[in-house]
């Protein structure tokens, strides 16, 4: 009987969560092939066409329509996105560690170190570019003041999943390594880093796209012009007028991000076969 | 301060966990090629012992002597005391070679790879597990894990070598199996074992030496057939799981329990008035015989094939459960009749007497 009327609307609510999450990228991606250069932004497609493909790679002869000014703030955007993310989950891979045995105010450090996920975003790009300019009379940058916060944003995730993964980590192979005259730096390297790696794998996505596409924070926290990220600098186009330039791009940033995941797929996918083992081993204790 | 002829020494060694003493002021030793066994229930700290020889844990007070060296402030990885834990904790992210050589190829010594590679090779022989080099360790059976465990531990060569309950993961047929290998390879090697345990019977068997400890202290040493025949106090007779003890007043000489008053020629001394009687000393009577020596009468309630052996359950009038058992060797069991009354007898001079009068 509950299940009769459970089920149905479960299943409309999936259906409903779906396509609320990939309806609006599905019509972006349809009006991604409008006609060029003078479709715009709506329905109907006038003409099917990959025009404005072609226009982000500036394989169109020059128009009224200026080329996104994507070029550079995407190569910012990806160097910033990879030193923070090797940054943060250093950190996290570390302090997580840290944090496996009990020590003095462990429980204040760990709330602080929390925070930084919590604190919204557009206060801590306000108050570093503050604290840049008037306090220590530093010039902004992407990859000094914005590298910063995004560590501090990011830092927190890489740490969280990976206090959750050294939780579940029986740490008698780590002894097991020293009783047999393994230093415990060596033992880390060649015991734990390998069967904590799928952690690590995911604090390092994690610390990856919440970086690459953060707003708020490098709005105040990066300096001018010439130190746009991606996000900053799609968004100085919404200024002006909207082209389907835009939505092209969109999809060609979300496939980027379907390969990452699918990299991360491979990887992960390769690990599990060492985290069955690990499984096996636990169900002998 | 340690002798010529002992490897390790551990002297008023003290350990708490938030206020609970694990240990409390242990002080052992062991000889060169000696097997040590340590018995004791768990929460006696015969664990947590063991892990401060390894160094996996530091004494709250106490030192700790190896080979002649004050190692208490020595880190793990510098100690050269083999751990074989009671889950294994095989790398598993290696293959049985992987395991075996690991501590050789990253340890601080620098080992040949001509060496290392021969060394594995040895010991994987002598633990039997030639052919399984390249498994990974979740391709072998239970028995041949804890042999990997073995083997990477004693190919570092080490001269004591601690074993943290590693027969207790295995079914009761391995474990003897396991056994009988764990004598012979140390009769081989030449190493000083410490080895924990939970069972009387493993303690009993495989140690040269069994040490009783319980709440943190170390309450008997000795042979195992010394242990066995002469339990100093009442909570060791208790532990060796073998005994039938009955509370009673202890006075002038006299027992008095549930079965009367009865001489007690010898007593130990101990903080209660207990009257242990061997599970195979007890002789079962009809209930109309009239017994010898001292008698007590219970209730026949069911019995248990052992093998070798046959165990009786009574129940006394108080409800006390009485064990005797039966050795096959000496004969066929006689059959019992279930919620029948019979006479329990046993020659007094068998029976162990503690008590706070006793010397």
């Amino acid at each position: 009987m509950e299940s009769r009327v459970l089920k149905p609307m479960l299943a409309v609510y999936v259906v409903a969560f779906i396509l609320f999450l990939y309806g609006p990228f599905f019509v972006l991606g349809i009006l991604s092939f409008q006609q060029g250069p003078d479709g715009g932004p709506q329905f109907p497609i006038t003409e099917w066409s990959t025009y404005w493909y072609r226009q982000i790679f500036g394989l169109t002869p020059p128009s009224r329509i200026a080329p996104l000014p994507v070029g550079e703030a995407l190569i910012r955007s990806l160097i910033l996105a990879f030193m923070t993310m090797v940054t943060s989950t250093v950190l996290g891979v570390m302090s997580a560690q840290a944090f496996r045995r009990k020590f003095r105010g462990s429980g204040v450090v760990f709330y602080l170190i929390v925070l930084g996920m919590m604190v919204p975003g557009v206060l801590t790009g306000l108050g570093t570019s503050l604290l840049a300019n008037n306090v220590f009379d530093i010039t902004r940058h992407w990859y000094t003041t914005a590298f910063a916060t995004h560590v501090a944003y990011t830092f927190p995730f890489a740490f969280l999943v990976m206090l959750a993964i050294l939780n579940r980590f029986d740490g008698s192979v780590e002894e097991a390594a020293w009783s047999l005259g393994v230093s415990p730096w060596k033992t880390f390297r060649k015991v734990t880093f390998p069967l904590i790696f799928p952690g690590v794998l995911s604090a390092m996505l994690f610390a990856f796209t919440l970086s690459f596409d953060e707003f708020p924070r490098s709005l105040f926290a990066a300096g001018g012009t010439e130190d746009q990220t991606l996000p900053l600098a799609i968004y100085g186009t919404f200024s002006v007028e909207i082209h389907p330039n835009i939505f092209a791009f969109g999809v060609l940033t979300t496939l980027f991000s379907f390969a990452l995941l699918s990299v991360y797929g491979i990887l992960m996918g390769l690990s599990v076969r060492r985290a069955r083992k690990l499984a096996m081993q636990e169900e002998i204790a | 301060m340690t002798t010529q002829t002992a490897i390790f020494r551990i002297d008023g060694v003290t350990k708490s966990y938030g206020g609970v003493k694990a240990l409390d002021a242990v002080t052992l030793e062991a000889g060169v090629n000696e097997y040590l066994s340590l018995l004791g229930p768990s929460g006696s700290g015969k664990t947590t012992l063991l892990r401060v020889i390894a160094g996996f844990e530091a004494p709250d007070a106490g030192r700790v002597y190896f080979q002649g060296r004050d190692i208490t402030n020595v880190p793990a990885h510098e100690r050269g005391i083999g751990f074989v834990f009671q889950n294994f904790a095989l790398f598993p992210h290696l293959t049985v070679r992987q395991n075996v050589a690991f501590g050789m190829a990253n340890g601080s010594e620098s080992i040949s790879a001509d060496e290392t590679a021969q060394r594995t090779q040895a010991v994987i022989d002598m633990v039997g597990l030639t052919g399984m080099e390249d498994r990974g360790v979740d391709q072998i059976s239970g028995g041949q894990r804890q042999r990997v465990a073995l083997a990477r531990t004693l190919v570092m060569q080490p001269k004591l070598v601690l074993l943290d309950e590693p027969l207790g993961a295995l079914d009761a047929n391995l474990r003897g199996r396991m056994r009988n290998e764990l004598r012979a390879i140390r009769e081989r090697m030449g190493v000083t074992f410490l080895h924990v345990t939970g069972s009387e019977t493993e303690a009993l068997a495989m140690g040269d030496s069994v040490v009783v400890l319980d709440r943190g202290r170390i309450i008997q040493r000795g042979a195992p057939d010394d242990i066995y025949s002469n339990p100093q106090s009442p909570d060791v007779a208790h532990f060796l799981n073998r005994f039938n003890m009955f509370d009673g007043v202890l006075s002038a000489g006299n027992f008095a329990g549930p079965f009367g008053t009865v001489a007690a020629a010898k007593a130990t001394r101990a903080l209660r008035d207990v009257y242990a009687i061997r599970y195979d000393r007890l002789r079962v009577l009809p209930v109309s015989a009239s017994a010898e020596g001292p008698a007590l009468k219970a209730t026949y309630i069911a019995n248990e094939y052992l093998g070798s052996s046959v165990m009786n359950f009574f129940e006394t009038t108080d409800g006390k459960v009485v064990e005797v058992e039966h050795h096959l060797s000496l004969g066929a069991p006689e059959i019992y009749e279930p919620r029948q009354d019979y006479l329990l007898t046993w020659a007094p001079e068998q029976a162990i007497v503690f008590g706070r009068e006793g010397k």
